[in-house]
């Protein structure tokens, strides 16, 4: 089922890559209406399987990605109608499609023990996908940074010094979507702590969990971030690095830690 | 009818006389009513004015070009009071499809000093507006100015023609805009009190920065040019380092033969900025600031020779963007062509319709006493359905013949097919008894 909106995904990202190269207001309209589509469709396939779960799907590694990564795409939207940029898709989509291979070419949503339930559980998953997408904005924002600024730098005025917002914008918008993810990241994390121990699990604060671990690492690089911008002076560039760092991190907690992780599949 | 282009322009005239034939200076309207009330090469009264600094032409309908010529240059050279014979020689006079492709390309920058320049479109449609108002604006030069703003657009939005930077003020604009976003709020520091640096910081105060502060050796001579640019403040050499701490936007044009800011100047300036990113534009020869400065992370160096460089590249950018903008431009071309063809069977065409319509008339009166029998209401309803029937039935032989005349293609086999149908409808003989009324085109009127 997460078939279609993986297609149309792709077909979004053709739309993207389209108007990358032409920049014409018809490419711009038909890029956003694909991408809108698509997650139109993922929308209609989370609420298909949330009714018949009776909860959100976010258990099991395949359906915290697809939940992730609609998150992702809504957040994108978002940011596109706000700022009006459209140069950013075509960095953000690949990472949509690739994550989205996942849940499209796996199995579905597993049965959730029931320990597993209540709102706490809900806002310890949901706070960490939301932060996690929020850091995935931020590193492709990065990315975009770094490419401008090499650009700026070296006088080798290109292709995106043609098509991308300013450093300053860029810097921004990499800020912004820090903080949004930092904030969740703390949510999730304390609600996570709050839940393990309401549940009479302790076994699952332990720090020998990989999935436990990484995400404080990933805490304490982005924590690390805010703090380097405001008091060392580490915006820009260096910050836009510290982005892409942390969210390969975070990358890395998601895909192959989901893998090893014997009873912390979400 | 024939569509004319008498004019001068950067490309014939040197700026001497240009100056001297400036229409804008003497009164646009004053001219065009001037002009059109001499009636030169014809009736038709149809005349605009487009005049800019680089360029005065007079566009007109008319049926003698070669006199309508010698009446527009006799009207120049009295008008601006310059000799003729010292205006002949620079003067280009063109006609008919070639002078709307010379409007055409106009309108698109492809004849601006600048290629691709942005203000040409306004002043074309400014050149409209002129003559609408002077009511000298007929339905050719309404059509021919239309189909020229569509040229302007479409080569504005479907080529690159326009982009890019193409003079260092702007290159610097730019690339300031790229780092800074909004230049509103920034801080510019100028060092140096001499006229480029001048230019530049002038540049930088229309894009709405917050301040701009002049630093030079001689506090005399940066008082005087922070005067010259409005709103700036001058500053000692001495404090030139706490200015360059508030800076956003460094522009060096000193005439120094040794560099003012080392690498480590600038680096020691960089520390308390705590990241905050420094645009420094050298656009002093010899250089005033080291180029090992530019190594530093958070500064932007760009020296002439660069800024120079993207002006190059953008110009070459824009070149190779020409042979797009003269598709559009013979695109439109092909387009305005077969409305000026359409519109030469015109007269035909409305004279074979009214003599249709006289004789349906005539044949309504002539068999109305048939209806007298009728009871008066009847009687009404009657007339009302058969002047519908015949109304409709001459409309529908004449779709066929109409569309015909109008879609044929070359203006040889037009005039043919003109003549044809005169002689086999009598249209000429109507004409002559006063059957059929003139056709006159309507001013403003648009088909």
């Amino acid at each position: 089922m997460n078939l279609v909106p993986l297609a149309l995904y792709a077909a979004a990202f053709i739309g993207y890559a389209l108007h990358f190269a032409r920049r014409t207001p018809v490419s711009a309209r038909l890029a956003t209406t694909t991408l809108a589509a698509a997650t139109l469709a993922h929308t209609f396939i989370i609420g298909m399987q949330t009714m018949e779960v009776g909860q959100v799907p976010v258990f099991g590694m395949a359906s915290a990605v697809s939940m992730f990564v609609w998150l992702l795409a809504v957040a994108y939207l978002y940011m596109e109608v706000t700022t009006d940029e459209r140069a950013m898709g075509v960095f953000i989509l690949p990472l949509i499609i690739a994550l989205q291979a996942i849940p499209a070419f796996s199995a579905a949503s597993t049965i959730r023990p029931a320990v597993l339930r209540g709102p706490l559980f809900g806002i310890h998953v949901s706070s960490l996908l939301f932060a996690y997408a929020s850091f995935a904005l931020a590193c492709v924002i990065g990315i975009t940074y770094v490419l401008l600024f090499k650009e700026i730098k070296t006088k080798h005025l290109g292709v995106f010094y043609a098509r991308l917002p300013s450093l300053q914008v860029l810097d921004q918008m990499n800020q912004r979507a820090i903080i949004v993810g930092w904030v969740f990241l703390t949510v999730g994390l304390v609600a996570g702590v709050v839940f393990a121990i309401e549940a009479h699990v302790p076994s699952m604060l332990s720090l020998e969990d990989p999935k436990i671990f990484v995400a404080l690492i990933s805490w304490v690089v982005y924590s690390f971030e805010l703090f380097a911008a405001r008091r060392i002076g580490w915006a820009g560039r260096r910050a836009a690095y510290l982005s892409a760092l942390g969210f390969a991190i975070v990358l890395l907690n998601f895909v192959p830690i989901s893998y090893l992780t014997s009873n912390h599949k979400f | 009818m024939h569509l004319l282009l008498v004019g001068i322009s950067h490309r014939t005239a040197p700026v001497e006389l240009r100056e001297r034939v400036d229409f804008q200076a003497r009164g646009v309207e004053l001219a065009l009513r001037t002009l059109a009330s001499r009636h030169p090469g014809g009736q038709s009264g149809e005349i605009a004015v487009l005049s800019t600094c680089n360029r005065a032409e007079l566009y007109m309908a008319c049926d003698d070009v070669g006199a309508a010529r010698r009446e527009l240059l006799s009207f120049v050279s009295a008008f601006h009071d310059v000799d003729a014979g010292a205006i002949e020689p620079h003067v280009y006079d063109v006609a008919d499809l070639e002078a709307a492709r010379h409007l055409f390309r106009v309108a698109a920058g492809l004849d601006s000093l600048v290629v691709g320049e942005p203000q040409i479109l306004g002043q074309v449609k400014e050149a409209h507006s002129a003559a609408r108002q002077a009511e000298t604006a007929g339905p050719l030069l309404n059509r021919l100015f239309h189909a020229c703003f569509a040229v302007g657009k479409r080569v504005r939005t479907e080529t690159n023609l326009g982009s890019g930077a193409v003079s260092v003020g702007y290159a610097a604009v730019a690339l300031a805009r790229k780092i800074f976003g909004d230049l509103q709020g920034r801080n510019v520091v100028v060092l140096g009190a001499g006229e480029m640096g001048k230019l530049t910081a002038q540049h930088m105060k229309s894009q709405g920065v917050k301040q701009v502060t002049i630093v030079s050796r001689t506090m005399a001579h940066a008082a005087r040019t922070a005067e010259a640019i409005g709103g700036a403040i001058a500053a000692r050499w001495e404090d030139m380092d706490a200015a360059l701490a508030a800076a956003d936007i460094v522009i060096t044009a000193t005439g120094a033969t040794t560099p003012i800011l080392t690498k480590a100047h600038v680096e020691s300036v960089m520390r308390p900025r705590r990241g905050r990113p420094l645009f420094v534009i050298d656009i002093a020869v010899p250089r005033d600031v080291e180029s090992a400065a530019g190594e530093i992370e958070g500064v932007f160096l760009y020296n002439i020779d660069d800024l120079q460089a993207s002006v190059r590249e953008n110009l070459a950018k824009r070149a190779s963007e020409v042979e797009r903008a003269e598709k559009i431009v013979d695109e439109e071309l092909g387009k305005f062509a077969a409305w000026l063809r359409s519109r030469g069977v015109i007269p035909t065409v409305v004279a074979l319709r009214q003599s249709f319509e006289s004789i349906r008339k005539a044949e309504l009166e002539r068999l109305d006493f048939k209806l007298s029998g009728l009871p008066p209401e009847a009687r009404d309803e009657a007339r009302a359905r058969l002047d519908e029937i015949t109304h409709l039935l001459v409309e529908k032989l004449l779709l066929t013949p109409t569309e015909q005349l109008k879609g044929l293609a070359d203006p040889e086999t037009a005039t043919m097919y003109a003549e044809a149908v005169t002689r086999v409808f009598g249209l000429d003989e109507e004409q002559k008894s006063g059957k059929v009324e003139q056709f006159r085109p309507k001013s403003g009127r648009q088909r």
